[in-house]
């Protein structure tokens, strides 16, 4: 069998496991998933070989993960690189490189990225995204789910705030919100942490119009900012008037095809049926107790065109199946019984 | 207290610290005094130094900023404060700092009188001090900076970096003092090595040098990790794991909740995620170029062997202290600590000109 024929088997049935939602499909195909990878991704294999993994393994999660950083060390794909029709980039850090995810197919991808937004029951909005556009930034991962999410917006009604120079376009933000209040539309505003900390730091209140909601993602790495997600919401309070109910927050990144949702303070993220969790000890490799602190590793299906799995940098606390994300600030672990829950470091890190 | 007895009741509590801060003796201090300011007793009195009369006044208060990782860094501090005679507010860690407290213990009243602790920065020492000393991440230093008033004299200890660099040890004779270097303090210090070049066979190095660390692990333990250490700890072990997988020239030695040896044949440097986690890369023809990223922060670089042509290689790299591998964390107390002088920065001048009047025509 080609890698052709394998691959679009497989992306058909993680595409019936994503529509419908069904959690019981993961086990068998996760296993089915990895197969596949191992015979085709050939430094996956490698990985594996090294650290002694079979081909038929019980349970997924004896599944490798590969770290996060292994994206800019090697072009992890199961297809040739002249079938490649996508590549997002990591931001990377200076002298570190950037991480890259090529895709074979973008169908997983928005259908995850549909599938997971419709399992947040939000209602069609008017959009106003304060992200730069999928043709300013093609390898951000981030600017394409924004492109995509024009399916979701009331009427495909998607309007963008970032100038082409990457600062926030504040007038046209301006005028569209007061055009909004004015017809009484309540809006989705979507966002980085970042960019929603400099609109803040350009307004005194701008109130939205009843049944507004907000979307934020990420963190403020190399930003030289920090901010607790406590002290961001109030912050969402003071200038637009949005209550944490109000508010989405999205842990995705470059390297998954999928994202988890929290919404409000003190919620655990969600996975969504396709995705699995788990919290590990950073020193033995084992998963945590319920309610105790580790390393978060992922297991995305839609992740079909790379690796399943990946181990993640990020800190968080098991609850249940799903996790309460910590970031990678040793300032946000618990101390104590008082907790300075700083989101950091999410989308495209 | 005049200085000379000041150094000799400050020596005589640095014995009990001989494993943060090496022997060391009044007669030491009073050389450091000389090759600062001039005179040992130029604290005390007009001293003549250089056809002048000098008086060095000291600030009559210090306000000291230390962090928890590097307690030697701050009994230091603490130790050039003393020494000037002035009086000393230090602001520990919110954990506190059980080594400044102890040192401060083991002086007599007169000297422990001029120190004062606290874990949170009370409102009045900002303003009462005429020289503020920070030591922390850029962002500390900045905070603090912004605080200061014009008056102050502010002298920051950001993060830097360190390394090694083995010339030649055709008998590997080195690699035990390299692990040392990168053992002591779990490597939280600034003149912690985050690599060690070596010129001829790099990865057998490593591999010698694997073995030292665990000779080390054996007789002193590196300390108990926090989650977010031991999770950097794990990428980089990973991330090395899976590079030597796809046939990188990565290799990587380790004991999990120990140490980690990592042989990179790209000589780049990258910054180490400490406590114990030392590179090994080939010694490139240009190290300038491999360091470009390290050299605004570089501090030390240990040298093997320690000769002046050698020297003379690793202060062109612009290292601010070159020392023998094995004597990275034992600074000097002359030592320039980040290129500077430290007694001399904290002190005015008044100068006495003790000439009679010429006469008015």
């Amino acid at each position: 069998m080609t890698t052709a024929y394998q691959f679009e088997e497989l992306e058909h049935r993680v595409s019936a496991a994503i529509a419908a939602a069904d959690p019981a499909v993961f086990d068998a195909l996760a296993l089915d998933v990895f197969r596949f990878q191992r015979a085709f991704n050939f430094p996956y294999d490698q990985y594996c070989r090294l650290l002694g993994v079979i081909d038929d393994l019980a349970d997924w999660r004896q599944i490798p993960a590969v770290p996060q950083a292994a994206f800019k060390h090697a072009a992890l794909r199961t297809f040739d690189a002249k079938a490649q029709v996508a590549t997002f980039r990591t931001s990377g850090t200076t002298g570190e490189g950037y991480g890259q995810h090529h895709f074979r197919s973008m169908r997983l991808y928005e259908e995850a990225v549909l599938r997971g937004w419709d399992l947040l029951a939000l209602p069609p909005l008017p959009q106003i995204i304060l992200i730069p556009t999928p043709a300013a930034a093609p390898h951000s991962s981030l600017s394409y789910m924004m492109g995509a999410l024009k399916a979701r917006a009331f009427r495909g009604e998607q309007h963008w705030c970032i100038a082409p120079d990457g600062s926030l376009d504040l007038n046209r933000l301006k005028s569209l919100l007061e055009n909004f209040a004015t017809v009484n539309t309540p809006v989705l505003i979507l966002g980085t942490a970042l960019a929603f900390l400099h609109l803040f730091e350009s307004i005194q209140l701008l109130t939205l119009p009843a049944g507004s909601l907000a979307f934020e993602t990420g963190g403020y790495k190399g930003s030289g900012r920090s901010l607790s997600k406590e002290a961001l919401y109030q912050m969402f309070r003071d200038r637009l008037a949005l209550a944490p109910s109000d508010i989405i927050n999205e842990y995705g990144m470059t390297e998954l095809s999928s994202q988890c949702y929290s919404r409000g303070l003190g919620r655990p993220h969600v996975a969504p049926p396709w995705v699995r969790t788990v919290v590990t000890n950073p020193t033995t490799g084992l998963e945590v107790p319920d309610g105790e602190t580790g390393l978060l590793r992922i297991y995305d299906l839609a992740n079909l065109g790379s690796v399943l799995a990946i181990q993640t940098r990020d800190l968080a606390i098991r609850r249940g199946a799903d996790f309460e994300l910590l970031g990678r600030d040793p300032a946000a672990l618990p101390r104590g019984c008082s907790r300075a829950a700083d989101e950091m470091l999410t989308a495209s890190s | 207290m005049n200085t000379a007895e000041r150094a000799h009741a400050i020596a005589g509590a640095c014995r009990h610290f001989r494993h943060l801060l090496g022997s060391v003796t009044a007669d030491d201090f009073l050389d450091w005094l000389r090759l600062e300011l001039g005179h040992d007793a130029v604290l005390d009195a007009f001293q003549p130094i250089g056809g002048q009369s000098l008086r060095a006044i000291p600030p009559s208060v210090i306000l000291h900023i230390v962090s928890g990782n590097t307690p030697h860094a701050a009994l230091q501090s603490l130790i050039r404060g003393l020494l000037l005679g002035s009086h000393n507010l230090c602001k520990l860690p919110a954990a506190g700092l059980p080594e400044a407290e102890a040192f401060a213990a083991a002086l007599p009243d007169a000297l422990r009188s001029r120190i004062e602790f606290s874990s949170a920065l009370p409102d009045a020492w900002l303003p009462s001090a005429d020289a503020v000393v920070v030591f922390g991440s850029d962002e500390t230093i900045a905070h603090f900076r912004a605080l200061a008033q014009p008056r102050q004299r502010f002298i920051g200890y950001g993060h830097r970096i360190s390394l090694g660099i083995v010339f030649e040890d055709a008998a590997f004779e080195s690699p035990p003092f390299a692990a040392r270097d990168a053992s002591l303090f779990d490597q939280q210090g600034c003149l912690s090595p985050h690599c060690i070049y070596v010129a001829d066979r790099p990865e057998d190095y490593a591999a010698r040098l694997a073995a030292e660390m665990e000779s080390i692990q054996q007789s002193h333990p590196r300390a108990a990790l926090t989650l977010s250490e031991a999770a950097a700890i794990s990428q980089l072990r990973e991330t090395t794991r899976f590079r030597a997988a796809i046939g990188q020239q990565v290799r990587l030695w380790e004991r999990a909740d120990a140490w980690a040896v990592i042989y990179d044949s790209d000589p780049a440097f990258s910054a180490s995620v400490l406590n114990r986690v030392i590179f090994v890369r080939p010694l490139p023809a240009d190290p300038a170029a491999a360091l470009a990223s390290a050299r605004p922060f570089l501090s030390t670089i240990g040298i093997w062997p320690n000769t002046s042509s050698n020297a003379t290689h690793a202060a062109a790299l612009g290292a601010s202290r070159i020392c023998a591998l094995g004597s990275m964390q034992d600074p000097a107390w002359t030592w320039r600590q980040d290129g500077n002088q430290t007694l001399a920065p904290l002190v005015t001048w008044t100068g006495w000109e003790n000439q009679p009047p010429q006469r008015v025509s």
